[in-house]
């Protein structure tokens, strides 16, 4: 119990504090946000632990008459534990990248709280305080999203606002009719309207959802804020606009499918059997776009909006083995992105190259940056040795087995597609003259290659034991599909 | 003493204002004595308010009728402390307060002289009797005679601030709401030759049993109230007055205008409309349609209309041209939540404008800034003004935790269980429309870069009331407790009973 308080309240206390504190202490700062977000991840771990060993912790109460209620299912504590790890990886990446920035005092406020809220995504046991959660995350990362505070980015702000608040909007009327039909909001007692069987507008009530959480989860044609919010600093894309932000979407869908819905009422819905063509669709075609995108960060983001629907579509088989594949996915993609979007700031930093045209031989420049780059885009094609092959591999084995195997053949061709996409950057940054000066000297660019390294190695040994992560993605398969 | 005190309450809350308001100009110059009173008057009034308030919740909605002089109705005027009575006096005096409190310490800035202060607190004190009025009278004539008070006050307090515009504005509304009375004072009049009574429960009960052999004349009736408390209201198309005249008034007053003056006339309409006219008469003459209508084009062409506007309190104001459309839209919807969400916003607008039209006139009165544009920086010059700003504006978006989401909440149950889905989208892409206008201010207020200029925050007085409407806004949005339920109750008692 106190273990869920302390880990939510450790990012807002923290950045309340750093936001109070002097512009001028640099290195004490740094100091109390890595404290901060170690306390908020030891805690999130103890919640995982609780839960993991069949504990349950519930916090609840009441908001102007609505019950909400925190309860970490093994769904949230999985998305939790991703947030958690991740936000410490990004953190200490930061203290590298932003050294030299202005306003960093914002930064690490609105770090913290965000991080704070995330968790608080994570952790919801009902749909409003999921909403109140989801809402807020937008309001938490927006003065992240403009760091830069160019037009561009100030630009790319209000898309990034304009588009989640109106999946937020259509997210409060499709809360409103559930509450209407299943007279709570609790994910506790098994999927909310399960109960009232097949009934008309259940169409459009997931239509609503999905409409509503895919703003966030960037599912086409709803993905258009994301590759603009690349303006932000290279630590915010990774860690915001590759794993936090978008998985609260794709997190917010899954709940719908599996707790609001579930997966037997879903399986005998019309709409439902749509909606893995709009996640095949999704896939191929950010890959393709990605394919086309010259500067980095963008080739990275539409890459993000494909592989993100990799996990809707496990999700969206309504099979055991898609939703393993979905939650694997969720684990393996989230470190395997962050390790190329480290990569891609690093080069970025150190070399100003933004394009990908232009890396030609950055590999021997900064060699232990570009060799996580190229694990990592192994990664993303799936080959053995990273963790994303087991993910893709029950994805495959869930279409197949629920009945839908032609997104087998998507997962394929998007993995080749996938190879085209980022095999040509790895082997151009290796290739021409061997004799250039390394620029991976000094402090701030070992804070920054480190994490990327380590991460990859994360990755890579998670491809040899999946075993390490596979008790927590049975649980949430088990929690869905045994009752 | 005390006992008679509290058996005559209904009318001490009408009428201790009106007569402190008399007696203020004979001290006119004594600036700190006339502040003081007025501030007293208005914490008695929250006190007595709260305890009538909670003597209707634990009579179980049970009206604490008030005849008086002793004449019974029909002949003499009835003060009636029913629920949606109780409501709205607590609404009201929970605003004035901290909104005088507020004024003590900026008045000086924005009206200058001690007497024409003076003056600004009579008119202040008058509308405040006159809404207090309003929320607990049950006889028409009555509301007629205090909704020419509150109209003539609310002119004055617009006029206030010495500027030429000022007095253009409130000529312009002077004129627009006198041709409201008197399509009110026309509407009570048809009313009375098909009925024959002013006290309402009366004219309810003879109007069910005659309309039909009058039906044009009710119609007229009908069609005199919802355009002459329309106007007053600024109920769209009539809002037409509002953008001028609350944008130049001096800050307390567009507060209370905003937040207050034109909630009372919603009130009345209420009344008429739910108590007298009666909901099955509303469908009949489809008024309940032609509310959601309107209110759904209110919406969307004031938080339009609103975006873009870049001076501040005019955007303020063609947002509260949008927000009334949430309260007819609620009304319209004609079932307990919607009603009950159209009460709710009552109190929660109330106390959010208030708040942002308090803010932003500190934030004017301090920097001399008028236009959003030019306010970059603001926020970390101003954190408390801005902060409070900023609690309002996610209040009046609807975020959870915040007053705004339950009235909103209420709304979507309401037009959802009335099948009307494009109001439930309408409600909500509202929403987005206020968060269009009113984050770039905060936006631009936190991050981007101050000028070197010497922005103090306002006095301690004004912070307070700030801080305790801030309060307000986070409290009504997560124990609204009592007002809820008295808000739920009125809606029933709308609804159901009738």
């Amino acid at each position: 119990m106190t273990d869920i308080i302390l880990a939510l309240l450790s990012g807002l206390v923290g950045g309340i504090v750093i936001a109070l504190l002097p512009q001028a202490s640099n290195r004490l700062r740094n100091t109390l946000v890595l404290l901060f977000s170690v306390a908020g991840a030891v805690f999130s771990w103890r919640v995982a632990g609780t839960v993991f060993s069949g504990g349950t912790i519930r916090l609840s109460g009441e908001i102007a008459g609505l019950a909400w209620s925190l309860q970490p299912d093994p769904l949230g504590t999985v998305f939790g534990l991703i947030v958690a790890t991740l936000w410490l990886f990004a953190t200490v990446y930061s203290f590298g990248y932003m050294a030299d920035e202005p306003r960093q005092r914002t930064y690490y406020a609105f770090l913290l709280i965000a991080f704070s809220v995330a968790l608080g995504v994570a952790f919801s046991g009902s749909l409003l305080s999921l909403y109140l959660f989801y809402e807020l995350l937008t309001f938490a990362t927006y003065p992240l999203v403009i760091h830069e505070r160019n037009d561009e980015a100030i630009r790319a702000g209000v898309k990034y606002i304009a588009y989640s608040l109106c999946g937020a909007g259509a997210i409060l009327i499709a809360i409103v009719v559930t509450h209407g039909w299943a007279g709570s909001l609790d994910f506790a007692g098994g999927p909310l309207l399960a109960r009232g069987g097949l009934r008309p507008g259940l169409g459009w009530l997931l239509g609503l959802y999905v409409a509503g959480f895919g703003v966030k989860a960037a599912i086409m044609p709803l993905h258009r804020w994301l590759p603009e919010a690349m303006i932000a600093p290279t630590p915010i894309s990774a860690l915001l606009h590759a794993v936090a932000v978008v998985y609260s979407g794709v997190y917010g869908i899954l709940r719908v499918v599996y707790s609001v819905f579930g997966h037997e009422l879903m399986a005998q819905m019309n709409f439902s059997r749509a909606l893995p063509w709009v996640a095949g669709f999704t896939i191929l075609a950010g890959v393709i776009i990605a394919t086309q995108q010259d500067v980095l960060k963008r080739r990275l983001a539409y890459h993000t909006i494909s592989q993100l629907s990799y996990i809707l579509l496990g999700a969206f088989t309504l099979h055991p083995w898609g939703l393993a594949g979905a939650i694997f996915h969720m684990i393996s993609y989230s470190t395997l992105k962050i390790t190329l979007f480290f990569g891609a700031g690093i080069v970025a930093k150190q070399t100003t190259k933004i394009r990908v045209s232009d890396m030609g031989g950055v590999g021997w420049q900064l060699p232990w940056t570009m060799a996580s780059f190229g694990v990592a885009s192994l990664g993303m094609i799936g080959m053995l040795p990273l963790n994303t092959f087991w993910s893709k591999y029950y994805l495959m084995r869930g279409s197949v087995a629920g009945g839908k195997w032609p997104f087998a053949l998507v997962l394929i061709i998007s993995g080749f597609i996938n190879a085209l996409c980022f095999l040509p950057t790895v082997v151009a940054a290796f290739t021409g003259d061997r004799d250039q000066l390394s620029r991976e000297k000094g402090g701030n660019v070992t804070l920054m290659v480190a994490p990327t390294v380590l991460l990859a190695g994360i990755a890579v040994l998670l491809g040899l034991w999946p075993g390490l992560v596979w008790p927590g993605v049975e649980a949430v398969v088990n929690s869905f599909f045994i009752r | 003493m005390t006992a008679a005190i509290r058996a005559n309450l209904p009318v001490f809350a009408v009428i201790a204002p009106l007569f402190v308001a008399f007696v203020l100009p004979t001290f006119a110059r004594r600036t700190r004595l006339v502040e003081g009173l007025v501030i007293f008057v208005q914490a008695v009034g929250l006190w007595g308010t709260a305890y009538l308030a909670r003597l209707v919740l634990a009579q179980g909605g049970l009206p604490i009728i008030y005849e008086v002089g002793g004449w019974s109705a029909p002949w003499g005027i009835e003060l009636v402390v029913g629920n949606l009575g109780a409501f709205f006096l607590l609404v009201v005096a929970g605003v004035s307060l901290p909104v005088a409190i507020y004024a003590s310490g900026n008045l000086a800035k924005e009206v200058e002289g001690a007497r024409r202060r003076a003056w600004f607190y009579v008119l202040y004190l008058l509308l405040g009797g006159a809404l207090a009025g309003m929320s607990i009278t049950n006889d028409l004539f009555n509301v007629f005679v205090l909704v020419e008070v509150a109209t003539l006050s609310c002119c004055g307090l617009v006029s206030a601030s010495q500027e030429p515009s000022g007095a253009e504005a409130a000529f312009n509304y002077l004129i627009l709401a006198t041709l409201g009375s008197g399509m009110i004072l026309g509407g009570i009049g048809f009313l009375y030759i098909v009925t024959g009574h002013l006290n309402m429960g009366f004219a309810a009960r003879a109007l069910a049993t005659v309309w039909q052999d009058y039906p044009h004349v009710v119609w007229m009736a009908i069609s005199f109230f919802m355009v002459g408390f329309g106007v007053k209201a600024a109920f769209f198309p009539l809002h037409i007055w509002l953008p001028d005249a609350h944008s130049v008034a001096p800050s307390p007053a567009s507060a209370v205008l905003s937040g207050l003056a034109v909630k009372g006339y919603i009130i009345c309409l209420m009344k008429v409309l739910f108590h007298v006219v009666g909901p099955e008469l509303m469908q009949v003459f489809s008024l309940n349609r032609l509310l959601v209508l309107l209110g759904m084009v209110a919406i969307l062409i004031g938080s339009i209309l609103a975006l873009g506007q870049d001076e501040l309190k005019r955007r303020l104001a063609f947002s509260t041209v949008a927000q009334i459309g949430y309260i007819f839209l609620g009304m319209g919807l004609l079932n307990v939540k919607g009603m009950t969400g159209a009460l709710f916003h009552i109190a929660s607008h109330g106390i959010i404008k208030s708040a942002l039209f308090l803010a932003a006139g500190a934030v004017i009165t301090q920097t001399g800034k008028e236009r959003v544009s030019e306010l970059a920086g603001v926020g970390k010059k101003m954190p408390i003004t801005m902060g409070v700003f900023t609690i309002a504006s996610l209040g009046l978006v609807g975020i959870p935790l915040f007053s705004g989401f339950v009235g909103k909440w209420y709304m979507l149950l309401g037009s959802l269980g009335a099948g009307d889905y494009l109001a439930a989208a309408v409600i909500v892409a509202g929403s987005v429309l206020c968060a269009g206008y009113l984050f770039p201010v905060i936006r631009v207020a936190y991050f981007e870069p101050a000028p070197a200029d010497d922005w103090q925050e306002p006095g301690v007085r004004q912070r307070l009331a700030l801080i305790l409407l801030a309060m307000g806004i986070f409290v009504l949005g997560t124990i609204p407790g009592p007002l809820l339920e008295l808000a739920l109750a009125a809606a029933t008692d709308f609804l159901v009973f009738n």
